[in-house]
């Protein structure tokens, strides 16, 4: 199957977690490995296989990838200063969800915010009913805040917490 | 892990609630002309935006609470009969939580009702004067 060649609405991505209390959380090679690995955490529903992970209902997907940074210094004599790139973490995810407290996924989170050391694979699909790319990446699970407002319903918000190293990678069913 | 409600379930709910509330004053859904030859004070209702917010992915559960609007029309001869109506409403429904409709027959939970006494008018042609509101119902789904 062909990677996706097409612009694809925001709607199309979803979130997925590996299932069970005290999950294993995948390798860096595992992490970009798709068939075995990153298939089985994304259900049916966007192309995976679904038999080690659940979906996460969410509101929408924030912003996902990696944190800017730069080293900068000055240059005596030169017109400028300069600035080197560098590779600074992989970006937080703040997220929203519509509180429902029957649903596994988000008890699962909650358990995972409680416990505060529990290392889960994460996984983003966007999927276009054919072909799916994953963005797979290992994170802890940290400010655990429910708003229940009276005007609305009630949100259950959290923030992913990836870990550091290397621990992220890209995949796809191609 | 929510699921649409039918808007037949609604219907049948704000009937039922309405004809409670306001007993013996006929509750009618939708207008019609012939009302007027026949009632001194009567009420019409109209629901709309029944909606529950969908939330991002191909799992067609993946919404939010439903929060539909019914629209209360109070008809009646007298405008003080029109005021006392339109306050009985107010006085049960707005801010009421709990069952909404026939227990017995697809009765539901709402966490809410909210009332809002929009304006009240007079129609010439049909002698009646008019008190409209809206009610907004927060269904857990």
């Amino acid at each position: 199957m062909a990677l996706i060649n097409k612009v694809l609405p925001g709607y199309v991505a979803t979130l997925w977690c590996q299932s069970g209390s005290n999950p294993t959380a995948l390798t860096d090679t595992q992490l970009e490995t798709w068939t075995g690995q990153v298939a089985d955490i994304i259900g049916t529903t966007a192309g995976g296989t679904g038999t080690d992970g659940i979906q996460v209902p969410v509101e929408s997907i924030p912003a996902f990838g990696a944190d800017d940074a730069s080293a900068t210094y000055a240059v005596a004599g030169a017109r400028t200063g300069a600035k080197i790139t560098t590779q600074n973490q992989v970006t937080s995810l703040t997220i929203t969800s519509a509180w429902n407290p029957a649903d596994t996924a988000q008890l699962l989170i909650r358990d995972d915010g409680y416990n505060g050391t529990t290392i889960r694979t994460f996984v983003i699909a966007t999927y276009d009913g054919t072909d799916t790319v994953a963005y797979a990446f290992n994170a802890r699970v940290g400010g655990l805040q429910w708003d229940m407002s009276p005007s609305a319903e009630g949100k259950f918000t959290f923030v992913l917490h990836p870990v550091g190293g290397n621990s992220y990678g890209w995949s796809n069913n191609s | 892990m929510t699921t649409q409600n039918s808007p037949v379930i609604y219907a049948k709910a704000i009937q039922y609630q309405l004809a409670d509330i306001v007993s013996p004053i006929p509750v009618y859904n939708l207008f019609n002309r012939n009302f007027t030859k026949t009632q001194t004070k009567f009420i019409t209702w109209q629901l709309r935006n029944v909606h529950q917010p969908v939330y991002t992915g191909q799992t067609q559960s993946n919404k939010g609470i439903d929060r539909p609007v019914f629209q209360i029309s109070v008809f009646a001869q007298k405008d003080i009969d029109a005021l006392n109506i339109s306050n009985t409403i107010l006085q049960s429904l707005h801010g009421y939580s709990g069952m909404f409709g026939n227990p017995a027959d697809d009765g539901f939970f709402i966490a809410k009702a909210d009332v809002y006494w929009l304006y009240n008018t007079y129609d010439n042609e049909l002698g009646l004067s008019q008190i409209i509101l809206d009610c907004t119902l927060d269904i857990p789904a």
